[in-house]
This record gives structure tokens, sequence and C-alpha cells, in this order.
């Protein structure tokens, strides 16, 4: 049988970033292979023309061009991608990109920049139960970049001053508006940024905790999301599931922050193969 | 028209909610104008006497209720509440009368309410039969389109004859054909005709006198089908429960948004209630009521002498080739909410998967609703055969 490679891009849009990848998969939709990964933050720029360039950028990475792609799919806000094939959800999306990066997870906690929601999963990647933080910021990404920017202190170097910390200073953990008041008190009572940040990522990270108690997750647990890279966060979450005594590991991976690309991408060459085999099941049938 | 350009004007029409268009009807054919409720009314019979059938379905998110709060309890749809709104904001003036079809206990309060307070226009509470023999709820339902045509000839002052009623029955036959070319056409092609335009479109019926609102579909199927739109990989769905109280505009984009080609709908319910042709005959009037008895949708606000609740809907499904429903029902909505459990009971028989949300016409936050609609789209999609 003539074996045919199928590529298919899949795009994050996020409220911050949109994440793109491009995979290759046989011609049964399977075996999927990264071929390329573009993080691209929207900083106050048009989301259309980000989405554009990203997908560009991510092509040539490739060394592909449009008419390679088979599906194009997309999770988040999907409807800002006018050339999209189809669209799938975050969890969905996100639960199939931690599996592919890690076959072993049974549980995700995704933090994006608004919202975070931990997941369990089967072996399939099938979501079995979902949690969500309530209305509040606090527990989100985009309030840990607010601290930052209020701090003075660079995304980047978060990580590690929170790792720094011997005697973490607690905030509210219930609301944003709170929570960034304790701060500027902190600061102004000469609180060490590495104190502030600590307590900080204690506080989102016990929303996190509840949450997956909540759900009776177990086993491996993959952190995704833009947060999954911020090494303060991941021992926070460690630290806390250690004290709770909870049957939980946490695991993270380079590439956690495409989790959801991945998925969709995944998720769109298995819809590939799926509308190619109905297509080809309803000529038979008009053929007789 | 470009589809952009009748697109556009029925958004126009949908966010009218002055009336202007009948207004300057009424001025120009120095006639007069009858609202109606949802869910159906024999608009025939307004037409036949020179009058413009004008649909009132609310005043949707595009009127704050400042006073209609104060006349129904929190438990209420909301319907009621804007519909009275208009009315005491004078929006509905130009109305020379108002017509109320039997749907539940809120809609005939509502006509009552209104004939205390509008005393200069015709209230009517149309009482649909509950029994379909041709001699006892026929005669019956005879009895009130009668009552109906002479108090519209009255109103008009107008001899309204069976030609008359003939000719009317003939223009809402030919538009009652076009909508189903519309529907079936989205069916085969849901890209070519997004669910919010084909709603936009329903809605334009409320106000557009009846042969330019033929005109207006038929300029849209020949102009839609030479339109290049993108094709998406979604799940095809029945959104039932709507018949009423209608869903906001950004509602219906949303569960497009989250991955649904809407294939059938029972939004703006009166336009398509009729199955098929009335016939026209010597006795236009027992045609109507004929019509009603024999060749008429099933929903929840229509007596079902079956009691085969669900069948419709299935029937829908299949013939849609849909491959799930959405029940959306309005909060407080009894007549869907009532029917929800036994029409699930029968889409479980089938093995036909659903999910169900509640809305307001007023509904401005859509993220959960689109989340649930997203990932029951996401569920038939990935796991439909597992």
């Amino acid at each position: 049988m003539w074996l045919k490679t199928i590529y298919t891009a899949g795009i994050d849009v996020g409220s911050n970033s949109i994440k793109t990848v491009v995979m290759e998969f046989d011609n049964n939709g399977k075996n999927g292979k990264l071929l390329a990964t573009d993080l691209n933050k929207i900083r106050k720029r048009d989301t259309k023309q980000v989405i554009s360039q990203s997908y560009e950028h991510v092509l040539s990475k490739a060394e592909l061009t449009t008419g390679d792609i088979a599906y194009i799919a997309t999770t988040g806000e999907g409807e800002m991608v006018d050339f999209r094939r189809g669209h799938f959800y975050s969890m969905t999306s996100h639960s199939r990109g931690a599996l592919f990066l890690n076959p072993d997870v049974r549980a995700i906690i995704d933090v994006g920049a608004l919202h975070a929601k931990a997941l369990v999963v089967d072996s399939r990647s099938k979501v079995l139960a979902y949690k969500m933080t309530s209305q509040c910021a606090s527990g989100s990404g985009q309030f840990l970049e607010n601290i930052s920017r209020y701090l003075g202190i660079p995304l980047e170097d978060v990580g590690d001053l929170s790792m720094q910390s011997t005697s973490p200073e607690m905030v509210s953990g219930i609301c944003a508006v709170l929570a960034e008041t304790d701060v500027i008190n902190m600061v102004s009572r000469g609180i060490p940024a590495g104190d502030i940040l600590k307590g900080i990522h204690l506080s989102m990270g016990r929303r996190l905790i509840n949450l997956l108690r909540s759900l009776n997750a177990s086993g491996e647990v993959m952190i995704t999301g833009g947060l999954a890279n911020n090494k303060g966060f991941v021992a926070a979450m460690h630290e806390l599931a250690e004290n709770e005594k909870m049957n939980v590991c946490f695991c993270t991976h380079k590439l956690s922050v495409f989790a959801g690309a991945i998925g969709t991408a995944i998720w769109g060459a298995f819809r590939h193969v799926k509308l190619r085999e109905q297509s080809i099941q309803s000529s038979e049938e008009k053929g007789g | 028209m470009s589809v952009k350009q009748i697109i556009k004007k029925c958004e126009q029409l949908y966010n009218d909610i002055d009336l202007f268009y009948v207004q300057e009807w009424k001025e120009k054919h120095k006639s007069r104008a009858i609202g109606f409720m949802p869910v159906y009314v024999p608009r025939e019979l307004i037409h036949a006497a020179g009058m413009l059938p004008v649909g009132i379905m609310g005043a949707g998110d595009l009127l704050e209720i400042i006073k209609g709060d104060a006349y129904f309890q929190s438990y209420i749809c909301h319907i009621p509440r804007s519909t009275i709104e208009l009315g005491i904001s004078n929006r509905l003036d130009c109305l020379d009368g108002m017509l109320f079809p039997a749907i539940c206990d809120v809609i005939r309060n509502l006509s009552g309410m209104f004939k205390l307070m509008f005393k200069d226009m015709y209230v009517k509470y149309i009482d649909f039969p509950q029994n379909f023999l041709k001699t006892l709820g026929g005669n019956f339902y005879q009895h009130e389109l009668r009552t109906m045509s002479d108090d519209f000839s009255q109103i008009n002052n107008v001899d309204v004859n069976r030609d008359d009623l003939n000719r009317s029955i003939k223009l809402y036959n030919e538009n009652r054909a076009v909508i189903k070319e519309l529907y079936d056409l989205r069916s085969q092609n849901p890209h070519l005709v997004p669910g919010s335009e084909l709603y936009l479109l329903m809605r334009a019926s409320n106000v557009l006198e009846i042969t330019e609102y033929t005109a207006l579909l038929r300029e849209y199927i020949s102009e839609t089908v030479c339109e290049k739109r993108p094709q998406r990989d979604n799940i095809r769905v029945v959104v039932t429960g709507v018949f009423c109280e209608q869903p906001p505009l950004a509602l219906i984009r949303a569960l497009e948004n989250s991955g649904c080609f809407i294939v059938d709908d029972d939004w703006m319910l009166g336009a398509r209630f009729i199955l098929g042709d009335v016939a026209l005959s010597n006795d236009p009037i027992n045609a109507l009521a004929d019509a009603y008895l024999n060749h008429t949708v099933c929903t929840a606000s229509k007596y079902d002498q079956d009691g085969n609740k669900g069948a419709f809907l299935i029937e829908q499904v299949k013939k849609a080739k849909a491959e799930g429903v959405i029940f959306a029902a309005p909060s407080f909505c009894d007549p869907a909410l009532l029917e929800r459990p036994m029409q699930q009971k029968a889409l479980n028989r089938e093995n036909i998967p659903y999910t169900s949300f509640k809305y307001s016409e007023n509904t401005g936050q859509f993220q959960v609703i689109k989340e649930q609609t997203g990932t029951f789209a996401d569920s038939i999609k990935l796991w439909g055969d597992s």
C-alpha cells in the first residue's frame, strides 16, 4: 500500500501567547513526530497577525508549505484562526499533548494566563473528570506575571529566586486584588523578593492541590501551560503534595508549554484519517 | 444584493426594536399592523385583511428591563418582561393589535395584562385545539379562525373573501417552500449557510411583507451557493427547545464557534409550523384548520395526542444526519423543560448523544456554554465510536 506522510499543524491561541507546532504522522495518523515549534507572545499586537506570523514561522522551520498541511487544528481561542479546519477544546488537547510528552501521565494541571484546571485522564488521554479554578485570577499565570513586573524581576528569574527562599511569606489565595495588596505590604516591610515569590507559588499551588485532591488524582501529574517551566512553582507543588501526603508525582517537560498545540495537532491527524475513511466509504456507497 | 448585504439588512431588522420598518410600511400602504407572539399564528388571516403581521419575540439583549421586572416574579422567563417593557416604552404603539397564541400560563397572563394596559389595542388570546378530531377540535378551531378573520376585517375596514384568503395562503405556501429549500441546503452544506445567518434570515420573517421576504430568501439561496467559505470539521447537531424565547444571536455564534454545525433547529418555529402546503379550496378556513390538525410540527407548546414524546425529534435527527442534540431552553420555560426528560429518554433509547443548558434572551456570557458544547463536540468527534 502506498504510504504517505501526514503533516498537521496545531495552534494554541492563549490570552497571552500563541503556541504553534507542526507534526508528522504515518498514513494512519499514528507515530507522531514533532517537527517544529514556535511560541509568540501577543504583547498588545493584533492577535490574528501574531497567529499568521507564528504559523509561517513554524512552517519555515519545518521546511514545509501551507499546501503540505493536511489538517490545521486549533485549541484555546480557536475562532481567531480563520484558516483552521477543526477546533478541539483545551482539556481534550492538553490531555493528549501531555500523554504524548509522557505516556505514564494520568492527571494534568494546566496553568494558563487566565485559568487553571486539573484533569484526570485514562491511558487513551480521554478526560475522565476535571475541575477548574473559580472566577478569581490569583491562581493564574497572568497574576504571577503582574507580580514579577511590580517587583521589577524578569519572569525567567522568578523560579530561581523562589527556590532560594528560606522563609516564604504567604499571600491571599482567594483574591488577586488582596494578594496584590499583600505583596505591596511585604515590599514595604522589606521582605526579600524570593520569599514573596515562594509565598505566591505556595498560595497558587494550594488551590491546584485542592483541585487534584477533589478529583482523587494519583500517580504521574504533568504540569502544562505557561507555568510548567517555572522551577519555583514546580518545587512548591512537590512540597505541598509531600506535606499533604498525596500519592502524586509532578513532572514537567521542556515542551510542556506546547502541550495544547501538540495535542490538537495529534487530534487533527486522527480526524484527517477518519474523514478520509468516511469520504472513501461514502464514495463507495455512491458507486454501489 | 450580496450575501453580506442581505445579512446586514436582516441584522438591521433584528435590531429594530422601535419597529421603524413597520411604521414605514403602515405609512406607505395606509394600512395596519398586527403583532403576534411566538410560536404560531395563522398569519394568512392578517395578510388577507391587507395588514402586516409582525412577530414580537421580546427584545432579546437589546433593551434594558427597567419596569418590566415589576410585573413578573423572579421565577418567570424573560420574554414577557421585555415584551411588557416594549409596550410601556411605547415601542409597540404602531401595532393595532396583538395576538397571544397558547404557549403557557405566562403568555396567557401576558395577554390579560395587555388587555388591561393597552385598551386601544385589539388583544386576542388564541386557544388552539387540544383534540385533533375534525368534528371536535377542528370545528372549535374553525370557529376561532372565523372570529379572528371577522375581527381583522373590522379592524382594517375590509371585506375578506375566499379569494383573498386563498391568495394569502398561496403566498405563505410559497414562503414555506423556500424556507424548506433553505433548510435543506443548510443540512446538505452547513458551511454554506451558517446558523447565525439562517437565524437572522428567519428573524426577518417577523416584519418583512411576505412577498418581499420570499424574494429575499430566494436571493440569499442563489448568492450563498456561490460563496467561498472554509470547510470546517464540525459535528452536526440539532438545536431544540428554542421555540418561544429566542436565543441571543451571540449564543448561536458561540455554538458554531465551539465546533457545531446546526443542521436543524426550532427557532422561529412559527414560520415552519405547517408542514407542506395548506390546500387552496372553496373553504380556506377549513383548509387552515385541517393543516393545523394534520400537518404541523411537534413541539412542547402543542398538545401531543399520540403521547410519543421525542419521536419527532428523533426523526429530525435522522433526516438531518445529525450526530447529536443540543437542548437549549430558556430558564423557567415550563413547556421546554418539562418535555426535555421525555425527549432525552427517547434519545437514550436510540443512542443519540445530547447535552443540555439553559439561557435567557439577554444572556451575555457564553464561555461556560462554549466549553460545554465544545467538549460535547470533541466527545463525538474523538470518542464517538468508543
